[in-house]
């Protein structure tokens, strides 16, 4: 971090005019193909009847569900970032015993599918679960954990580390003697900390409450064995009882609310516009604060995520592992080690893609702070909040689409194959978790002294050239951290994957789901495993970016 | 290694084949005769006659002891058939791509392999997804051009049902779905192949058979089940259950049977395992499930005090069944028809009943253990397909607080 932030001065504000126009248009063509789903989802609207989806908006569980949604994405939200910061704080500016220890088990989290730990939690403390079975002698009793609270503190503990990791990032690249500098000019502690800290703060925060807000949106797997009826689990539902239309109209719904959410991010990100970013990270220059009484309850609070996200789910898939029922009669596909390599490689080729798709989506962003540049950039996160299901059908729909009239031009099976195909399903992963990397690649960027380039530049080099052999080494490590964060994403991604892989081509995730749905809990612990494993060494890649 | 071990099972034949290739010829006859009714789209040619169904020893059939499961409750099995056999069925060339809806743990997979494997030149390639998705999907495909797959075969009626709905299936020829009661194929576009029953699991502690009444409207005003009965009502087949009530008896009579069960402190549960668990242990003395749960219980503790009652003729005993069809638009149309033959052979049946616990269709398969077979049971009279209209079954069970 030291090397870089050395370099770090305040981002410069670019004029409109200098906006280079090929940048714009590769940016811009970037998020017209990732919202180009959209079109599908206008395209069933329109074959809906107005009185009828007149009826179906204006209906009293429609009204019920929409602010249910929005009860849930405010309530996960406000409790990541309760989690979050303090957890940050604690990792990065304190003398927490074992720091190096627990940042890596409170990011963890997050490589578990919120489904797989909502299971388990149904599991260990659901109706006759295992933990309540252990605690009720103890005149423990627990209340029910379905419904919305239940939602939202699953929700929360495996969708908090995204608060945790930009919170780290914002802390670990703050200037402390900053806030020296403003007490040492007579501001009081509460004024500096309004002043200073907190517009550095805020947009870490809110680029990682608005990861958390949209996930919390497109969700289904928890809401469904939460039993709470939000768009998503709706939209399932209508599918399921093959109301097409509906579940269109519903979708509708569903972005409108991610527009808005979009929009207040941007608000608060853009607050930090008069933030003075300072020279020195504050990592590791001894300004660390001191726990005194508070190192027991700090270790207690960590102790106690770790325990509710981690232990409970580890556990209890410990204990499908060893207790799995004889399957003498019936025996389905047997887990092979392929379907863990299948994983990676899709997870590796979206991770690859994302990455190199962001660079210019951020680049542009970050320096070139104009209406269009925000757009563009906010345009990549609409897939994010977009269920997999609606997804997957936009695209089969296009891929036919496009393979039978291809065909019919041609005269004959001449169109390269798109559908069932690999590219395609890397396709749906680049939209659902193309704004990851976007938002780890902007920030990089962002710290980045533009006059370094400007100085490649004036002795000669063109753009190109300076891009590459000035900006591109500093901003590397964003870059790879959220191309491990797209990894291990798309490595729990289920709905897409179900409807787009290629025939035979089995996952961990798709061979858990085959497992699980017909109850074979023992086969799920082992893929679900070597999916905590694989995801969580790219954790550690995503922690280990923040110290270079 | 010789894959085509069908042939090699037909040389050991010897003389039954020779009999059988007889009553095949004559019987082909009227098969041909029955596809001329097609609906015009088909491209069904056969020059190979199908056979009529027709008795077979045990011993006749394709290595049926290969094809049988083994375990402790599978019990006695028929000496005699009545049905086709793999053994006279077309062979099986080319390539087919089956879309596979749920598929019991791998069972279907597993017999389609088997399938495959048991021709030299025959593939299958299969797609598995949760029935209702690809449902959507192949709807989805065939409004936007042709779907890649030939075949659906799907958990439930109602996931079938709606493709045909959408216009995206052939008619199956008429040989293919005389073997199965007409209840399994309302249409003739799609055709059953396994069946579920709903029924009552009880705790023989508790009650005796008779004490369990046989008609499912009884329960809700019933106290001998205070107390006493379990359910689970995020589980599919059991909002089905619900769906056939609903269509059966009315909205209004619904709503007041799940009220009133509600009423005797009906017990919650997450699935219908754990419900016939729970009856076999003496926590509940009833409940609500699928058939196939108990066999379940059963197996692991094989002197469980648990013991299945079946309504008659209304939706309590209803029974929904996996189903497949033909897509619009394959190019092997004659193959997936022959394909579908073998999973309606008397082989496919014995494979399914005896390593599932799913009610096989062809009559003369008769299923596991102790169940009563698919003629002793009393479905009520209610077109499958509409299976597929659970939305409103949804909004009865929030509204009354079911779910």
């Amino acid at each position: 971090m030291s090397a870089v932030d050395r370099l770090v001065a305040p981002f410069r504000r670019v004029t409109d005019d200098d906006r280079p126009a090929a940048l714009t248009l590769l940016a811009g063509a970037i998020a017209a193909a990732v919202l180009s789903p959209l079109i599908w989802i206008l395209l069933r609207v329109l074959q809906v009847d107005t009185s009828y989806a007149a009826s179906i908006l204006l209906r009293r569980t429609t009204v019920e569900i929409l602010l249910t949604s929005l009860g849930l994405v405010g309530a996960v939200t406000a409790a990541s970032i309760l989690l979050g910061v303090p957890l940050a704080f604690l990792t990065v500016r304190t003398d927490l015993p074992l720091r190096r220890f627990w940042t890596i088990a409170v990011a963890l989290p997050l490589v578990i599918p919120s489904y797989l730990g909502a299971f388990t939690f149904i599991s260990a403390f659901g109706p006759s679960g295992q933990l309540a079975d252990v605690l009720a002698p103890l005149g423990v009793d627990i209340p029910t954990i379905y419904g919305f609270w239940g939602t939202t503190l699953i929700l929360t503990l495996y969708t908090y580390p995204y608060v945790f990791i930009t919170t780290r990032a914002s802390l670990l690249s703050f200037d402390q003697q900053l806030v020296e500098a403003a007490r040492s000019l007579g501001i009081s502690r509460w004024e500096a900390f309004k002043r200073v800290t907190l517009p550095q703060l805020l947009p870490g925060i809110a680029s990682g409450g608005l990861l958390v807000a949209l996930y919390a949106l497109s969700d289904f797997g928890t809401p469904s064995l939460m039993r709470l009826d939000v768009f998503t689990r709706v939209i399932y539902v209508e599918y399921n009882a093959f109301g097409r239309e509906t579940a269109a109209l519903l979708s509708v719904q569903l972005l409108a609310i991610t527009a808005v959410i979009l929009a207040i991010e941007s608000r608060v990100g853009n607050e930090s516009d008069g933030a003075y970013v300072g020279t020195k990270s504050g990592g590791e220059n001894g300004t660390t604060v001191s726990l005194g009484a508070w190192k027991l309850p700090a270790l207690g609070f960590c102790a106690t995520v770790v325990f509710l996200c981690l232990v409970v789910p580890l556990w209890i898939l410990a204990h499908w592992l060893v207790r799995s029922p004889s399957q003498a009669t019936r025996t389905g596909l047997e887990f092979q080690w392929i379907f863990a390599a299948n994983s990676a490689l899709v997870s590796l080729a979206a991770a690859l893609a994302c990455a190199v798709l962001a660079v210019p989506v951020a680049y542009l962003a970050a320096t070139h702070r104009s209406k269009l540049a925000e757009l563009i950039d906010r345009a990549t996160y609409v897939g994010y909040a977009m269920p997999g299901i609606v997804l997957g059908l936009a695209l089969v729909f296009f891929a036919v689409w496009y393979e039978s009239s291809a065909n019919a031009l041609l005269g004959g099976d001449f169109a390269p194959t798109l559908y069932q195909a690999l590219p395609l399903l890397i396709f749906a992963y680049v939209v659902r978790f193309l704004p990851q990397a976007v938002g780890a690649t902007r920030s990089s960027v962002l710290r980045v002294d533009q006059s370094l380039s400007e100085a490649a530049r004036s002795l000669g080099r063109s753009p190109v050239d300076a891009f590459r052999e000035i900006t591109l080494p500093l901003i590397a490590p964003g870059v790879i951290g959220g191309a491990a964060l797209v990894f291990l994403t798309t490595m729990k991604e289920l709905p897409a994957t179900l409807l787009l892989h290629p025939t035979g081509f089995e996952t961990l995730v798709t061979y858990i789901w085959s497992v699980r749905e017909v109850g074979y809990y023992g086969s799920a612990a082992i893929p679900a495993l070597a999916l905590i494993v694989v995801s969580g060494l790219s954790m550690v890649v995503i922690l280990s970016q923040e110290t270079q | 290694m010789d894959r085509d071990t069908r042939d090699g099972a037909r040389w050991s034949g010897g003389r039954r084949r020779d009999f059988l290739k007889l009553t095949g010829a004559t019987a082909g006859l009227a098969a041909l005769a029955g596809c001329g009714g097609d609906d015009g789209e088909s491209e069904y040619t056969r020059s190979e006659p199908i056979p009529e169904p027709t008795t077979y020893a045990a011993g006749d059939l394709y290595n049926i002891e290969e094809w049988r499961g083994t375990g402790p409750l599978i019990g006695e099995r028929p000496d005699e058939y009545e049905g086709r056999s793999m053994l006279d069925l077309p062979d099986l060339r080319g390539e087919l791509e089956v879309y596979l809806g749920g598929g019991e743990g791998g069972l279907y997979e597993n017999l389609m392999k088997r399938i495959q494997n048991t021709y030299r030149e025959f593939e299958v390639f299969i797609r598995k997804a949760p029935s209702s998705q690809l449902a959507n999907t192949i709807v989805e495909e065939t409004s936007a051009g042709q779907s890649p797959a030939d075949i659906f075969w799907a958990i439930d009626a109602g996931s079938v049902g709606i493709v045909a709905d959408n216009d995206a299936t052939v008619s199956l020829p008429e040989p293919l779905t005389t073997v199965i009661p007409d209840t399994f194929h309302p249409t003739d576009e799609w055709v059953g192949t396994m069946g579920r029953a709903r029924s009552i699991p009880y705790n023989t502690n508790e009650f005796d058979a008779e004490d369990i009444p046989d008609n499912i409207l009884a329960f809700d005003s019933d106290d001998r089940f205070d107390d006493a009965m379990g359910w689970a009502p995020t589980y599919g087949a059991f909002q089905s259950f619900v769906t056939a009530m609903r269509l059966i008896e009315g909205e209004s009579r619904t709503r007041e049977w799940l009220n009133g069960v509600q009423e005797l402190n009906i017990g919650t549960y997450d699935n219908e395992l754990v419900v016939a668990n729970r009856v076999a242990s003496g926590e509940l003395s009833s409940g609500f499930s699928n058939h196939y749960y108990s066999r379940l219980v059963r197996e692991e503790r094989p002197d469980a005090p648990l013991e299945l009652a079946f309504t008659r003729n209304d939706a309590g005993a209803l029974i929904n069944c996996s189903g497949t069809e033909i897509i619009k638009g394959t190019g092997n149309e004659t193959l997936a028809v022959d394909f579908l033959h073998h999973l309606l052979s008397i082989e496919a049946q014995e494979f399914l009943a005896t390593r599932g616990y799913e009610y096989p269709l062809l009559p003369s398969v008769p299923p596991v253990g102790d169940l009563p077979t698919i003629d002793e049971l009393n479905p009520p009279d209610f077109d499958l397909s509409r299976l597929s209209d659970v939305e409103p079954t949804l909004q009865l069970l929030r509204d009354t607080g079911a779910l």
